[in-house]
């Protein structure tokens, strides 16, 4: 399913070319921005320069890497009105296989590699970790962030079966998210209850970050793990719910 | 003009029909702004200025994205590329009205509720953040910056049905849109924060583009940091580039429509 997507997306590949430049440019754009800024002001929330490029670089993989397994919501709703989705109901494959990683986007990869590379040579280069054990426990909040992104798309997708109503949610989950391309801690104590239990951004952004800088305690820790694992669980259960009530459109 | 009146009430109409898409599309605008708002408050927090903006500047510089961007960069242009490539536009080359002022008619109507909106939402804002807005004291600044708004209006409306017009030669118009139509558009035009903090060569690369004034010089005019005779040179440069792009855009269409085929149609 990969490969196809991949074959399609790169047969276009004057669109696909201008699209990795667009995202390269406003990469840059942004990096140059925060760059500028902190020059002149030093700190942000408590954090160095070096300390916000680098919550900035997380917030970028995360998103990239995101977008990369999971843009088979973005096409999703198509699916659900069309009567597609009755066929892939009945493969043998998990229900939401389809939804949720049936569009691999290869242009997302092709800009993930770099900007992985990037980041690695950033933290050692800063040397931005407090020890090796925040190293490996920022792998654990990585993968951690993606359970839970998997599980934000499948309450969306789960919503879609419902509704047929994803485009607007997906696309306002992705601007929420894009309030965690800055320190969280910018934003107000209220705001940040909100980012951390209801829409859980801090825990997909600004937690793995502040992991590698050994700057979370262990209650966090615990909590961060403990929302992972409930999110997804309960997206699986309102995805079943979802199946439940589905009404196909085709037939 | 009746039927440009009776076209304005159809689209008027339109946005009632998907309100949610609506609502949702200025709660998104929303959101984007307000992290900027936290983000600039987290660099005033010790006081002081940053380069030339003191902090009510620079969240009076914010206000005016809001505005500016409901103003001036709300349109429905970008649908032309969508009707060449489907082939809809035969349909809208044989209606009894010019094609450019019925899209420019829709996009009055757009623009009319953008604002209402955005004044909503910076009504919000203010009663949030609660700061002193920026007005300016210079008569003729304030003549300026509604001078450069109206040419800015025009300028964008021309910029964004040019690249609207590469539907006509590639049936993946969306890439161009998003690359200078979004990228380059709000990096270039200020939409995300003033031109002048970034190192001075970009500035001077970005004022080669016709995308500062659309909504970093219309600011800069009302905070008054450009001033007295100075005021000229924008405007001058703005009305350059509004004659330029009618030009392209008169010369692409011209050329479009020989090569247009309504193929998907």
């Amino acid at each position: 399913m990969a490969k196809m997507a991949a074959q399609n997306q790169l047969m276009t590949n004057w669109g696909g070319s201008l699209f990795i430049i667009g995202k390269i440019v406003r990469f840059l754009f942004f990096f140059l921005f925060l760059f500028s800024v902190l020059s002149q002001s030093q700190t942000l929330a408590g954090f160095s320069r070096e300390e916000v490029i680098f919550f900035f670089l997380v917030f970028n993989l995360i998103d990239t890497l995101t977008q990369f397994l999971f843009r088979g919501v973005y096409v999703f709703r198509q699916r659900v009105v069309s009567g597609d989705f009755d066929l892939d109901l009945v493969k043998p494959l998990a229900s939401f296989f389809r939804p949720i990683f049936g569009w691999t986007d290869i242009l997302d990869f092709i800009t993930l590699i770099p900007l992985a590379c990037f980041t690695v040579y950033f933290v050692f280069a800063n040397q931005l970790f407090s020890s090796w054990f925040s190293l490996v426990l920022f792998g654990l909040f990585f993968l951690n962030a993606v359970l839970i992104a998997f599980a934000i798309h499948l309450f969306v997708s789960s919503i879609g079966v419902m509704t047929t109503e994803v485009d607007h949610l997906i696309w306002i989950w992705r601007d929420l998210f894009g309030l965690a391309r800055f320190p969280t801690d910018i934003y107000s104590p209220k705001t940040r209850f909100v980012l951390t239990f209801l829409l859980p951004i801090i825990l997909v952004v600004t937690f793995p970050a502040k992991a590698l800088m050994g700057l979370l305690t262990w209650p966090w820790v615990i909590f961060s793990f403990t929302m992972g694992i409930g999110l997804v669980f309960l997206s699986l259960r309102f995805w079943r719910f979802a199946l439940r009530r589905y009404h196909s459109a085709s037939s | 003009m009746k039927k440009y009146l009776q076209l304005a009430r159809i689209t008027f109409q339109e946005y009632f029909v998907y309100r949610l898409n609506f609502i949702l599309w200025r709660l998104r605008s929303l959101v984007q702004i307000l992290a900027l708002f936290f983000f600039w408050l987290a660099i005033f927090k010790l006081g002081g200025e940053f380069l030339s903006y003191g902090k009510e500047e620079m969240l009076t510089y914010l206000v005016g994205i809001v505005f500016l961007k409901s103003f001036v960069l709300a349109s429905r242009t970008a649908n032309l590329a969508g009707r060449i490539k489907s082939g809809s536009l035969t349909k809208e080359l044989i209606r009894p009205w010019g094609i450019f002022k019925s899209f420019f008619t829709c996009d009055l109507v757009d623009k009319a509720l953008n604002l209402v909106f955005a004044v909503a939402e910076i009504g919000l804002i203010f009663y949030y953040f609660k700061f002193t807005f920026f007005f300016p004291k210079s008569f003729w600044n304030i003549v300026a910056f509604l001078v450069v708004i109206l040419i800015s209006v025009f300028l964008y409306f021309f910029i964004s049905l040019w690249i609207s017009t590469f539907s006509f030669w590639t049936d993946q118009p969306w890439a161009a849109r998003w690359l200078f139509g979004v990228i380059f558009l709000d990096f270039l035009a200020g939409a995300y924060f003033p031109l002048d903090i970034l190192p001075p060569v970009f500035g001077k690369i970005a004022s080669l583009t016709p995308f500062p004034y659309l909504i970093y010089f219309p600011i800069k005019i009302w905070l008054e940091q450009i001033t007295g005779i100075q005021l000229v040179k924008p405007i001058l440069i703005s009305l350059l580039w509004l004659i330029a792009f009618w030009f392209i855009l008169k010369k692409t269409w011209e050329k479009g429509l020989r090569n247009y085929a309504a193929y998907d149609g």
